[in-house]
């Protein structure tokens, strides 16, 4: 019973950052219709970032959060405006800007590795290693912070895409690119926009995830693949159905320990998202992501 | 009932093509290959294989693969096993069994590929990173992360040029009769778009799985050659992401869909990598990476298509009037 707690609590940490990972993924992918596959690698570098402003600087990965937030922004804004902007649209840009995606995701990680060697990093402040006692539990104080952020963060991007002129924008060309040009909105503002509202929160996730795991510039791949099982499970245009579908994948992936030896419970993440694409498309709450 | 030369094959390209293999098949001789060259021409016969069998999924139906690593890396350890099992058995049976194992396990693939685009693209590095997982897991048959040695001595080693060398020629062949038929214009059909195939009666389903599981077979063949030339095999590299990502670049970077794009991408990226990864190692994936974004945004159709481009002055140039009026 104390290790199903245990799992559990768990569990849910890890929720929060899967769900903090997928939202760029599903917000790029919802309103350009383009998987960024680059994903893996802002949040590697998002990861770098933070490791270089503590390591550096001295600055607490927490305060440093609106200045990695802030740069992801504007690469994601560069990202867009220098070479996705140029892709094909449509059905013959997919394979294009998959590729393409992919080469940066690749440049990425070769810069990484050019500046900080590929060996593995972390993060480790005076806190680390400090734990609260949650439900009879131990739970490290940096994964609460981490779920802190992941329930402040969706309620943010939901007031912004509800509520602000932007957000409502955002979801106009969404829903129908055409008609906003007609009714005055500058669509490729709103896709540079949100290019660099996707990778921003890329790099949130990649900090957060710094602050837990340790990384090299290889790191993202996984984190990637994930973001791809939760955005599918949970679909498009929900905060809540992404909560929940990052919910499912954590408990899985944390239970899994139970039944399989501890080295294939990484590959439970990959046979859920073949798994996921193949029999529940849609995503759990009937939200058709797949055009 | 007298045989006849197929209509889709022009006799001057059969001609060329079967020169070029001859001349090939003998430059070991003709030019005294010395160990360098002839490691790294029977690699990149290799290579070409795979890139013109991944094509055919990636380029002809246009579904991109990010998972071929898991039929090269079966086919690979299936003939590994196989010729350790009886090493008196010739290699080439041992290769066949790795391909046909290879070709199955793509059959099985066939619930990924009622996804299309991006979703099939995503399901594959889901499936070759989950291959990796449990192919390096289970030991008794991969050896797990200290691999397995295959009984090659040196001959067969250097006897792997002819065999890589009629690998390729097959599968060279293949491609260009696959291109050249009604099989590569229904694939066509496929990839401009699913729903009017079907309306006019070409199948999505049968023929994806056809095309991947005949690419899966010749990637597991191809897996299986290498297998025996390095005579040491490991999960991690033989199933890893790196060698998805080869076959994705190798095709891209000689052009996508065309018949001998794969051929010229594989021999280019062989020889860069070599050279790369003896002269600036750390530069190795970026320097993929931006050839994949310069092609992507400017030449689609990569060397290829630059070919064609500067052959267009070319040939107008062949095809001016004759009797042009001289000053």
């Amino acid at each position: 019973m104390e290790r199903f707690v245990d799992l559990a609590v768990s569990a849910i940490l890890l929720a929060g950052l899967y769900a903090t990972m997928a939202y760029g993924l599903g917000l790029i992918y919802g309103v350009l219709r383009v998987v960024n596959l680059a994903h893996g690698g802002v949040i590697m570098a998002g990861a770098y970032l933070g490791w270089v402003l503590h390591g550096s600087l001295g600055i607490d990965p927490y305060l440093s959060i609106p200045l990695v937030v802030l740069l992801s922004f504007g690469l994601g804004m560069a990202m867009y405006r220098v070479l996705v902007r140029h892709l094909p649209r449509g059905a013959a840009g997919g394979p294009a800007s998959l590729l393409l995606l992919f080469g940066v995701w690749l440049v990425l990680r070769n810069v990484a590795y050019l500046l900080f060697t590929g060996n593995d990093q972390a993060i480790r402040t005076s806190y680390s290693t400090r734990s609260l006692l949650v439900l009879g539990t131990h739970v490290s104080v940096n994964r609460l912070a981490v779920l802190v952020i992941a329930l402040v963060t969706p309620a943010l991007l939901q007031l912004l895409l509800r509520h602000s002129h932007v957000g409502r924008a955002i979801r106009a060309v969404a829903q129908n690119a055409d008609s906003c040009t007609l009714v005055g909105v500058d669509v490729e503002r709103i896709y540079t926009l949100t290019f660099g509202i996707g990778t921003a929160l890329a790099g949130l996730a990649g900090l957060l995830s710094a602050t837990i795991f340790s990384f090299n510039p290889g790191f993202g791949s996984g984190e990637l693949l994930k973001s791809f099982v939760v955005v599918v499970l949970g679909g498009l245009g929900s905060v809540l159905g992404t909560g929940v579908a990052a919910l499912v994948l954590a408990v899985v992936e944390v239970f899994a320990i139970l039944v399989l030896p501890s080295y294939l419970t990484s590959a439970v993440g990959f046979v859920m998202l073949v798994l996921v694409l193949v029999f529940r498309p849609g995503g759990l709450f009937g939200h058709r992501v797949l055009g | 009932m007298s045989l006849r030369w197929p209509e889709i094959v022009p006799p001057r390209a059969a001609l060329a093509f079967a020169a070029g293999v001859v001349a090939l098949a003998v430059a070991p001789w003709v030019l005294g290959l010395s160990p360098y060259s002839h490691n790294l021409v029977t690699l990149a016969f290799l290579m070409v294989s795979g890139a013109l069998a991944w094509n055919w999924m990636g380029g002809f139906v246009g579904q991109v693969s990010f998972g071929h690593a898991a039929m090269f890396g079966l086919g690979g350890f299936v003939a590994a096993r196989v010729l350790l099992a009886a090493p008196e058995l010739p290699a080439p049976l041992a290769w066949i069994a790795g391909g046909l194992v290879a070709g199955l396990f793509a059959l099985g693939a066939h619930p990924t590929l009622r996804l299309r685009g991006p979703y099939f693209s995503i399901a594959t590095i889901g499936v070759g990173e989950a291959a990796r997982l449990v192919f390096t897991y289970w030991e008794d048959f991969t050896g797990g992360s200290s691999g397995l040695s295959l009984p090659i001595d040196s001959d067969m080693k250097y006897r792997l040029y002819w065999w890589g060398l009629g690998l390729m020629a097959l599968v060279a062949a293949a491609s260009f009769l696959i291109r050249r038929s009604t099989l590569g214009l229904q694939l066509l059909a496929i990839k401009a778009d699913v729903d009017a195939a079907a309306d006019v009666g070409v199948s999505a389903t049968f023929y994806q799985d056809l095309v991947f599981c005949l690419s899966g077979a010749v990637v597991g063949v191809s897996g299986g050659l290498w297998a025996s030339y390095f005579s040491f095999i490991e999960p991690n590299d033989m199933f890893g992401f790196d060698r998805s990502i080869g076959f994705v670049l190798m095709t891209v970077i000689g052009g996508v869909g065309t018949v001998f794009g794969p051929v010229l991408g594989a021999i280019v990226f062989v020889l860069l990598r070599q050279f790369l990864l003896a002269s600036y190692p750390q530069l190795y994936l970026g320097l993929y990476g931006l050839l994949l974004i310069f092609i992507i945004l400017f030449e689609p159709l990569g060397l290829t298509g630059l070919l064609l481009r500067l052959s267009r002055p070319l040939r107008r140039w062949a095809d001016r009037p004759a009797a042009a009026p001289s000053p």
